[in-house]
């Protein structure tokens, strides 16, 4: 599967709260953060979990700040989440 | 799915507690507990994302009140019967 | 057998005891060979795994280098390797620097790179660590009696995936006549972690 995110891309985590298995954490949902890397192709762990075969994924150290997460904090939090986890973040231009 | 395990960020824990020179396991069970886990992954019962999702679905209050290698060996319980390797009948000693 | 007794310790070892007998009937697992399984891994991870590799990173430049980029492979060079696990892990070591303190969680379970830091402790495994360091971080730091100069950056890292994190600390000062032997013995398992300097 092709790499949809580049190093410095901004991307948005899902808002779903789905009904099986994941690896996106409670606390990152919905947040917007920068990829860091890419770190690997990687079977998502929501469908192996579940016996389901599927394409592996790319999977991005995405680096959030704190603020973004809990609404307060002076650091960040790198969360290492599979591709089909993550939307693009357009800049909006004038 | 918004588990009990998925902590990050949530208050009300109690403090951090430090034991000096920890053991890697604090009784034998706890030792085959995790030699058990290994070996039936090695053989492909379960695969480890499978595992996590069973420790994750151990009732909330339950996952909380157990030790980390009590809520090892629950999963590993509940997958021997959903795979149809042990019968829930057998699992009681006695 | 009351249910009350379900979770003590003995009744615990018990359970376990049985349905290790139970897979044992079934040939599914052998019993001499899960102990020596458990020696042979206990043995081969090890905090002095993690250490011998941030000194080596301290004393040859180019391999710092090669370890910040291709983790697996330049641990490989010293004898070290990320299998031996359930599967292919990927090693990430990240770089404390004058301005950026990295810290590691797990705060869905608690992946942490065993092969390089040994078993790990209660405290990482916990629902108090694990909730509050990405939360408040400097605050975990100073419970471990770290306190972080205020112009340094933290980053925590969440082991959420298939790479495990390990921390390269910084060089401390004065250490220059020191050998890799003895450089490696400064570094803890803590200091790997994130949760002390060193």
């Amino acid at each position: 599967m092709a790499e949809r995110f580049t190093s410095g891309a901004r991307v948005q985590t899902s808002r779903i709260d789905p009904p099986h298995h994941t690896r996106l954490p409670r606390y990152a949902r919905g947040a917007v953060g920068v990829v860091i890397e890419c770190e690997g192709v990687y079977p998502r762990a929501d469908d192996r979990a579940r016996g389901i075969d599927s394409t592996p994924e790319p999977v991005y150290a995405v680096q959030f700040a704190a603020r973004d997460l809990f609404g307060e904090g002076d650091h960040t939090v790198t969360i290492a989440l599979w591709q089909s986890y993550l939307t693009a973040v357009h800049k909006e231009t004038r | 799915m918004s588990r009990v395990n998925d902590v990050g960020g949530m208050e009300g824990f109690p403090p951090l507690v430090h034991e000096v020179d920890e053991p890697p396991f604090h009784a034998d069970w706890e030792a085959h507990v995790f030699a058990m886990n290994r070996a039936l992954i090695g053989r492909g019962i379960y695969n480890l994302d499978e595992f996590r999702d069973a420790v994750e679905r151990m009732p909330a209050q339950q996952y909380l009140a157990a030790s980390y290698y009590e809520r090892w060996f629950h999963a590993i319980s509940t997958l021997l019967v959903e795979k149809g390797v042990l019968a829930a009948a057998e699992m009681s000693d006695g | 057998m009351s249910g009350d007794h379900e979770h003590t310790p003995g009744s615990l070892a018990a359970r376990v005891r049985h349905v290790e007998g139970l897979l044992e009937q079934r040939e599914l697992v052998d019993a001499r060979e899960l102990e020596v399984a458990l020696e042979a891994f206990l043995a081969r991870s090890s905090p002095a795994n993690g250490a011998r590799v941030v000194a080596q990173a301290w004393v040859d430049e180019s391999f710092r280098a090669r370890l910040l980029a291709h983790a697996n492979s330049a641990i490989e060079e010293l004898g070290l390797s990320m299998g031996g696990g359930l599967q292919q892990q990927r090693l990430k070591v990240v770089a404390n620097t004058e301005s950026l303190h990295n810290v590691v969680v797990c705060t869905l379970c608690s992946c942490y790179p065993i092969a390089l830091l040994g078993p790990s402790p209660t405290w990482y495994k916990s629902e108090a660590y694990r909730s509050r360091v990405v939360r408040d971080p400097r605050a975990v730091l100073s419970e471990f009696g770290f306190d972080l100069d205020t112009d340094v950056d933290v980053n925590v890292w969440d082991s959420s995936a298939e790479s495990r994190y390990m921390v390269l600390p910084r060089r401390p000062s004065g250490t220059g006549d020191l050998d890799v032997d003895a450089l490696t013995s400064l570094v803890t398992r803590n200091g790997l972690i994130g949760v002390a300097p060193l």
